[in-house]
């Protein structure tokens, strides 16, 4: 059964911004989830480690907590910054 | 009786000062059309944590509110849809076109989010003011009325999988803008206002400084469905314990064009302020101000409360803001009381920006032009014995197209709106 997409397709090309949106979201969401498989860490650990801007990382991990990839644990000894961890990992 | 394309009334906004005045034209028998250029009403205020000075849930009085108005049998209402133009013809006969831009989600859409989840694009999330992401495929926020989806095609991917996941078979990219023609007999404005663009004062850093933010940027990090898991800097997601606000970032300065007050920004600031206290207990929290403005009833006793609570309130005017390399910030300020430049260190920055005109309205009426003040707001040609009254007879303004404004005096305005509606269609005051 044909779908109504293929007619959007027929009339729109999708702009080069976003198909380098989603392989970036992917690149970071990969990592982000990778860095998190070892245990739970904080934005700048999780920075540190994968050798991306914090501000990059802060956004894109409160991206993948609202859509139930990661959750937020505890805060750290200093009460600055909050441990995340993977949603289905203890 | 009314056709489908006839109403007694267009009330245009879907904020608070539309729908109250929606409803109290509705709840006397009157037919009312409500446009709303955003994809949910609710406007403003369904965005809000708590308001001044009760500090009640600014979600739990709207929201009833918005349901009232979307289930009333006597009101019909458009979203995601632009008025291109009105025409006056005569006494209680206007017309008007109205433009419905494409959901791509038909009413049947359940709101199940399944779409959501499978979408693979990730743009800045507007409800969320950007600091987060949201999906190209998505319900507007939690509490979005109606709660249907929509696509954002600038920014889809075409992938197909929303539709391949719908399980009540709602995607339809075959929709197209629809065009519409409605006779009315009478117009309510209620338009709303815009936020003022803090990147047009650089020297605050806003835009370029990921600490310095906006006051409806902390109103969503103190509401319920925040976009982080408590009040963190946008920056390192760090919890801040020394918060500064600014106020007047955009009212009362000559300089950018906006010389009058907003009146409610000293307001909204000691409220967020003492909801920070509440959020962060160990969070020391200063208001830079020049003049505080506590002018309505209860107001100043906020203030007071604000001050007993532990707000430190400095008179002063900020020149500049400068950032340190671990994100804190250094603002450097006028202390007015004392005569000397200070600098001071906070780790988060909160701009009070004020409100400006909605001036969308301008350019809706063809045949008449519809007047507006020195400020470009809807003016108000009989203020102090018919508020609502503008220079076009039948139409009225209600809440802040006619003026910045707070809530209560927005459902004030509202009221005084539809009661002049309301004599015009009955024949009497024009």
């Amino acid at each position: 059964m044909s779908k109504t997409i293929d007619v959007m397709k027929e009339k729109r090309k999708v702009s080069e911004q976003v198909r380098n949106n989603i392989k970036a979201f992917n690149k970071l969401k990969r990592e982000i989830l990778k860095s998190l498989e070892a245990g739970q860490k904080t934005i700048p650990e999780i920075a540190r480690e994968i050798e991306s801007d914090i501000d990059v990382i802060t956004y894109n991990l409160m991206t993948l907590i609202k859509y139930g990839f990661v959750v937020a644990g505890e805060i750290d000894d200093d009460d600055e910054y909050y441990y995340y961890k993977l949603k289905n990992k203890k | 009786m009314t056709q489908p394309n006839e109403f007694d009334v267009l009330a245009i906004g879907g904020g608070i000062a539309g729908e109250e005045a929606a409803l109290n034209l509705a709840n006397i028998g009157y037919k009312v059309l409500l446009v709303e250029k955003d994809l949910s009403i609710g406007g403003k205020m369904i965005h809000l944590s708590k308001v001044f000075p009760t500090l009640d849930c600014g979600a739990c009085i709207t929201t009833p509110k918005v349901s009232e108005t979307a289930r009333h049998p006597n009101i019909s209402i458009y979203t995601n849809t632009v008025i291109e133009d009105i025409e006056k013809h005569s006494e209680n006969d206007f017309s008007a076109t109205l433009v419905e831009k494409p959901r791509y989600v038909t009413d049947d859409c359940t709101g199940c989010q399944i779409c959501e989840e499978k979408c693979p694009v990730v743009v800045d999330d507007q409800y969320q003011w950007d600091m987060v992401g949201r999906k190209a495929i998505y319900i507007p926020f939690s509490i979005a009325n109606p709660r249907i989806a929509a696509i954002d095609i600038e920014n889809c991917s075409l992938c197909g999988l929303c539709e391949k996941v719908c399980p009540a078979d709602a995607i339809d990219f075959t929709q197209e803008e629809k065009r519409s023609t409605i006779k009315i007999k009478t117009v309510i404005i209620a338009t709303g206002f815009n936020l003022f663009d803090p990147t047009l004062i650089p020297r605050y850093g806003f835009g370029k400084f990921q600490n310095v933010v906006t006051a409806m940027q902390m109103e969503r990090q103190l509401v319920p469905t925040r976009p982080f898991n408590n009040v963190l800097r946008p920056k390192d997601g760090k919890m801040p314990d020394n918060i500064a606000y600014i106020l007047c970032v955009g009212s009362r300065d000559e300089t950018i064009g906006n010389p009058i007050c907003s009146q409610v920004c000293c307001m909204y600031s000691t409220k967020q302020a003492q909801l920070l206290m509440g959020a962060l207990p160990m969070a020391d929290v200063t208001i830079y101000y020049i003049h505080i403005r506590a002018f309505g009833k209860g107001f100043c006793e906020f203030y007071q409360q604000g001050k007993g609570m532990g707000i430190e309130f400095i008179k002063g005017k900020v020149g500049l803001i400068k950032e340190k390399e671990n994100g804190n910030l250094i603002v450097r300020y006028e202390d007015i009381q004392e005569g000397k430049v200070k600098e001071a260190e906070h780790d988060l920055v909160v701009l009070s920006v004020g409100i400006l005109p909605n001036t969308d309205f301008s350019t809706m009426f063809k045949n008449t032009k519809i007047e507006q003040d020195d400020f470009d707001y809807v003016k108000q040609v009989d203020e102090l014995s018919s508020p609502a009254k503008t220079n076009i007879d039948g139409v009225f303004v209600a809440g802040t197209s006619s003026g910045p404004m707070d809530i209560p005096d927005s459902i004030l305005s509202a009221g005084a709106a539809s009661a002049e509606a309301a004599g015009y269609l009955k024949g009497g005051k024009k």
